[in-house]
């Protein structure tokens, strides 16, 4: 993240932030998949949204894979695109988890449905503390058979300049089942950000 | 006399919350731990008479510094500040002989009406 100009402060700041975030989507999961989930600090990272497709093409190359994509924005110019990334592999487990079929056409419901909650919880939960609300579009899911997620990556983030990652990883109590979250958001966000991050550090 | 006070959390922020949020007629020394490790090194080899004690945390998490108390029979009241908020988690922690389980970020008024309930201020 320093290669974007974030102090330590700020570092810090904004990952006690996403973490606060992120225990509200768990709580969620974990109810909607009636389980417990085992909790990691997520880490983050800043980079510049083209090199995006490069830094998962390795995780996403040889195996299915989905990408579920939802606009949100809010006050003080925060606005950008969530997007989550599954390997089918653990969307299959999933599936099993909650009593699907595998391969079932409600898989892919299944999907849009664990990816609102995991964003749109995480990301009222990230506006609440910064004091801002946030709206959002529809979700919208596109499947990649193997090989073609870095295609799929470089369409759906070529609009934007910067991404704040996520990697999240969940361990539910029999299963593992990871995920990427990744915030694409456009260049005068960072600075908006960083001023936002500012006012709540001159708080303490 | 002032209580002896560990703040555990590897956030900063959320340490620098933690302090902000306890009332002013609250008369404590403070001291703080970035991790579960540096918690326990502390809590034996010192009398602390209250832990903040996140739960997500590299090195040794908080449910590890419960079960190190426990073990040990290091006599300390403990408060639990997460962002792990799954019922489930609470659970565990009030079974590990933790006082309260409070959500981050931390809401002032549950801390201090937990802090009253026990005596602390």
């Amino acid at each position: 993240m320093s290669t974007l100009g974030f102090s330590e402060e700020q570092r810090d700041c904004l990952q006690e932030i996403i973490n606060v975030a992120m225990g509200l989507a768990s709580d969620k999961l974990a109810r909607f998949l009636n389980t417990f989930v085992h909790l990691q600090v997520p880490s983050i990272a800043l980079v510049g949204a083209s090199h995006i497709p490069a830094e998962f093409e390795n995780r996403y190359q040889d195996t299915e894979a989905a990408l579920v994509s939802q606009g949100f924005f809010g006050n003080e110019g925060v606005r950008g695109e969530a997007i989550v990334l599954y390997q089918m592999e653990n969307a299959h487990k999933i599936s099993a988890l909650l009593g699907y079929e595998v391969g079932d056409v409600s898989e892919i419901e299944m999907l849009t449905d664990i990816s609102s909650i995991l964003t749109t919880t995480f990301l009222n939960g990230l506006a609440d503390q910064i004091e801002n609300s946030l709206s959002y579009s529809a979700p919208r899911v596109l499947s990649s058979v193997k090989g073609d997620m870095s295609a799929l990556l470089k369409n759906t983030s070529f609009h934007w300049e910067h991404a704040l990652k996520v990697d999240i990883s969940y361990q539910l109590i029999d299963h593992s089942f990871n995920c990427d979250m990744i915030l694409l958001i456009p260049g005068e966000a960072v600075t908006n950000i960083q001023r936002i991050l500012d006012r709540i550090l001159e708080d303490y | 006399m002032a209580l002896p006070v560990l703040i555990c959390d590897d956030s900063i922020l959320a340490r620098k919350q933690v302090r902000k949020s306890l009332p002013e007629s609250f008369d404590a020394e403070f001291q703080t731990a970035g991790n579960g490790l540096e918690a326990l090194s502390i809590l034996r080899s010192q009398e602390i008479g209250l832990v903040f004690l996140d739960l997500t945390m590299p090195e040794l998490d908080g449910i590890g510094v419960l079960e190190a108390i426990k073990a040990e029979s290091i006599d300390c009241f403990v408060i639990v500040i997460s962002a792990d908020i799954q019922p489930e988690m609470k659970k565990r922690v009030m079974e590990l002989g933790a006082l309260a389980f409070i959500h981050k970020p931390v809401n002032e008024e549950k801390l201090h009406s937990i802090l009253k309930q026990y005596g602390l201020i």
